[in-house]
């Protein structure tokens, strides 16, 4: 049944399309935009259309796509953020970060005084100790949230965390251990910082479970619809997802509520599935596709991060001689894995952090393309954080897209220039500049919760290539302009997932997703791009204001 | 009451080594109860006739043992195991082939349900002198070794002597202290049984009087001798020892070194190590062997090593 036609004025649209890159008005019925233009060129559209002037004073854009988050950002709300810089809780809450162990303590503190069960373990993300100046957190300052009740602070790697004394107790880890996971602290014991899976396996089973897996709930999703909201994204990923059927329900269920703000893309893991299971479980999902929900790609992950020092890096390595990371998948199996999905007509979203794994994913491709050569297969190099340009034409050659992750330069630059990568390879990180002028369809991401969802915020990283100290990282040759880097989080982000034909742009026939701004990101300074205020967004015509606490 | 602690075995070993062939075999034989986690069911391979359930995730033999995938993650799975209240004799979980075993052998050493059995590395006979030199995997293939117990050389049927003798060269360059297996005669089955029924079979600081052991196909025998073994005699020595002796393992004196030595033969293949703390030993020669059921008398096996004895030594 069709609805009438709305017209939306706006101070001004930026549209992502070429043709008409700027306009004033745009239309919209059934979800979709009829018409972009002026408000003369609207008049044409017939009796039943409304003019709706509540964002003349607002900059429409295309509605945000993130390409690479996690719904895990939904669930990490439930607990305390203790982390060094900003961030925006699903509520619209500006949550500062914290830069000493005072204020840390002093948080968990408040969040400890608010629990109900004086023994119910606290739970708190987001610490970084690059980013307080390589000051650790020990147990004893864990001691002084609590003596009785247990602690524990995941890392914002999400792959180290810290604990209090009660906790190391409670699981024998205190002293006596020489497992490699247990960091030893000056005194002889465990300091409190714990790595690795047995050491994470023994502390969750001792605390009565980890909170952060278990079954996800209606609440996670909305929290991470609402966060999307905030930031002006309309079509996110959920990047890497085993898919059990309690999630399936789930997703089925949240996205066909009518006023459901976002299109939600899960990937389904890789790791977790033979391929020859991955792709019949794909056929079946794609049958329950609808306008907010698209199945259809996998991710695979082949090392492990840069900054933890278990990426895989090619000859010579990290620059302060620490050894070779890890692989997650054998390079004499990847070949056939790729192949395997290439030939079933599968979008593949391959995480590769060090060049290493990124030339071990081209060698696959590449196998894969020769051996079945397939048009527009659009497999996405996921991070792809130290291509060179090398690589990069590689990737152009074989139709290969990246999804470069720009939040790193700004907060882990400072690392990747004195420890990881060096200098040198340091200002060619995350190479936008270079996939660019190579002709790479890309795009730029956040991660999330890794770093902090937020595309305005991953566009000013792309543009201003600074470090959270300060330092900049290959400006001159790799920075993006103002208007590329939005680009690369509207219709490039949407290309990277095959969704270009949809979402991404403001034109004719699309659905009608908008991110509303307070600014317009093409005027306003390019260092304060990433400080214009979202109002919220529309999503197929449904108008959401983002919450404000 | 608390249950005593489940003892567990790590399998690692690069991919295509012959992890899943073992897990196969050790799952066929059955007579223990053993719950066995693998990365993937596709290359699990029981007779359809002993599957007496199976859900995707688990699957239930006849025989009592349980195979479980690791898909949806391997702590998730290893937690739902503990917490099942299933009791198991045996817990043993397969490594990714690119993964480290003595990750998950760190698992069984601090979680007080567990008890730390072998960590065992599965090397393909026809490729690890290959592998360890890769210059994409080498470092990974050559780290699942470092803290290894025992590594069971597979594929030897595939390979002449001198690449056998390669391979085994390959290990040693590694670790020049491995006890290295051939995986012929279901020597992971025995392993397991052994983890099972004791910890402190083969340590040489534990040496129990000798006792035969009556519940197993197995015997221990040890061997204590003051003085000190000549290099040149040890190595005669060994080529005599009957094939029946599968380990031989201790502390010992050399002629002419100043600090005791690690002693350690597996399938005459035999090495001589520092011994990594001054421990006191009863004797200035102590080794433990163990061997199949029909292992030769003690007199006769002292015989051969006391030949091993400097001469000064020789009583």
């Amino acid at each position: 049944m069709s609805q009438d036609t709305v017209v939306f004025s706006a101070r001004k649209i930026v549209t992502m399309n070429p043709s008409r890159p700027s306009a004033t008005h745009v239309a919209v019925r059934d979800g979709r935009i009829v018409a972009v233009g002026s408000r003369d060129e609207m008049m044409a559209l017939g009796t039943a259309t409304r003019f709706d002037d509540r964002f003349a004073g607002k900059v429409l854009l295309p509605g945000f796509v993130e390409g690479h988050s996690h719904i895990m950002e939904g669930m990490m709300w439930t607990l305390p953020y203790v982390g060094a810089g900003d961030r925006r809780s699903p509520e619209g809450r500006l949550v500062p970060g914290i830069t000493t162990i005072d204020g840390i303590i002093e948080r968990l503190r408040q969040a400890g005084a608010e629990m109900t069960d004086p023994n119910a373990p606290l739970f708190a993300w987001g610490f970084d100790p690059l980013h307080i100046g390589g000051r650790k957190l020990t147990r004893q300052d864990l001691d002084r949230v609590s003596t009785t009740r247990p602690v524990m602070v995941v890392h914002q790697s999400f792959h180290i965390s810290n604990v209090n004394t009660i906790v190391l107790e409670q699981t024998e880890l205190l002293r006596g251990s020489n497992i490699s996971g247990v960091v030893q602290g000056d005194d002889g014991l465990a300091s409190g910082e714990l790595q690795g899976i047995a050491a994470r396996f023994r502390v969750f089973r001792a605390l009565g479970g980890n909170p952060l897996s278990g079954n996800l709930t209606p609440d996670d999703v909305a929290r991470y619809a609402a966060s999307a909201c905030v930031q002006g994204v309309t079509t996110i990923t959920d990047l890497h997802n085993d898919l059990v059927d309690h999630t399936i329900e789930l997703y089925q269920s949240a996205t066909k509520q009518p006023d459901f703000g976002i299109r939600l893309v899960p990937a389904l893991a890789s790791v977790s599935h033979t391929p020859e299971q991955a792709i019949a479980k794909i056929a079946s999902l794609r049958e329950r596709n609808n306008d907010k929900l698209h199945y259809g790609i996998i991710k695979l992950v082949i090392d492990g991060s840069i900054q933890g020092f278990t990426a895989r890096l090619r000859w010579p390595g990290y620059h302060n001689g620490a050894p070779n990371g890890l692989w997650y998948v054998a390079p004499e199996e990847l070949p056939r894995i790729v192949e395997a999905y290439h030939r079933a007509g599968i979008q593949l979203h391959i995480h590769t952090n060090g060049d290493e794994a990124t030339e071990t994913a081209l060698d696959a491709i590449e196998a894969a393309q020769t051996a079945m050569p397939r048009p527009d297969h659009r497999h996405t190099l996921q991070h792809c954080q130290m291509a060179d340009a090398a690589q990069f034409r590689r990737m152009k050659a074989l139709g290969v897209c990246a999804n470069l992750f720009a939040n790193h330069i700004y907060y882990w630059g400072d690392a990747h220039y004195e420890l990881t990568m060096g200098p040198e390879r340091a200002a060619r990180l995350d190479a936008t500049g270079t996939a660019q002028r190579i002709g790479v369809p890309f795009a730029i991401h956040s991660d999330a919760p890794v770093t902090p969802l937020g595309p305005l915020f991953t566009a000013w990283c792309a543009v201003q290539r600074t470090s959270s100290s300060g330092r900049v990282l290959g400006r001159e040759t790799e920075a993006l302009s103002v208007e590329d880097a939005l680009a690369a989080v509207t219709i490039g982000a949407a290309y990277t997932l095959k969704l270009d034909d949809k979402v991404g742009s403001i034109e004719c026939g699309k659905f009608a997703d908008f991110a509303v701004l307070e600014d317009d990101p093409l005027s306003v300074p390019p260092e304060t791009l990433k400080d214009i205020r979202v109002w919220g967004t529309i999503v197929g015509g449904h108008i959401k204001e983002a919450p404000r606490a | 009451m608390t249950a005593s602690p489940t003892p567990v075995t790590v399998i690692g070993g690069f991919l295509g080594a012959g992890k899943t062939t073992l897990l196969n075999r050790l799952l066929a034989a059955g007579g223990a109860r053993y719950a066995v986690l693998v990365n993937d069911f596709g290359d699990i391979n029981v007779d359809a006739g002993l599957i007496a359930s199976h859900d995707g995730k688990t699957m239930s033999l006849a025989n009592g043992c349980v195979c479980c995938s690791i898909g949806g993650g391997f702590l998730e799975t290893l937690g739902s195991l503990l917490d099942s209240g299933q009791r198991f004799d045996h817990i043993v979980i397969e490594a990714s082939g690119v993964g480290d075993p003595w990750r998950i052998a760190e698992i069984a050493i601090v979680e007080p349900a567990l008890r730390l059995g072998r960590v065992v590395v599965v090397a393909d006979a026809t490729r690890i002198g290959r592998l360890i030199n890769d210059p994409r995997v080498g470092d990974t293939v050559r780290n699942q070794f470092a803290k290894c117990d025992v590594v069971l050389l597979s594929k030897t049927d595939l390979v002449d002597e001198t690449v056998h003798a390669e391979a085994k060269c390959a290990v040693l360059s590694i670790r020049p202290d491995a006890v290295i297996e051939t995986t012929a005669n279901h020597v992971l089955t025995k392993i397991c049984e052994i983890d099972a029924r004791r910890s402190s079979d083969f340590r040489a600081d534990e040496v129990e009087p000798e006792s035969p052991d009556h519940e197993a196909e197995f015997r221990r025998w040890a061997y204590r001798r003051d003085g000190e073994f000549d290099r040149r005699r040890l190595a005669s020595a060994v080529q005599e020892l009957p094939p029946q002796l599968l380990r031989l393992k201790g502390n010992c004196r050399i002629a002419g070194e100043a600090s005791p030595m690690v002693f350690q033969m597996v399938d005459k293949a035999w090495s001589l190590s520092p011994t990594v703390s001054d421990q006191d030993s009863p004797a200035a020669i102590t080794l433990v062997g163990v061997g199949t059921s029909n292992l030769p008398p003690a007199r006769d096996l002292e015989a051969i090593l006391d030949t091993a004895l400097a001469a000064s030594a020789t009583s």
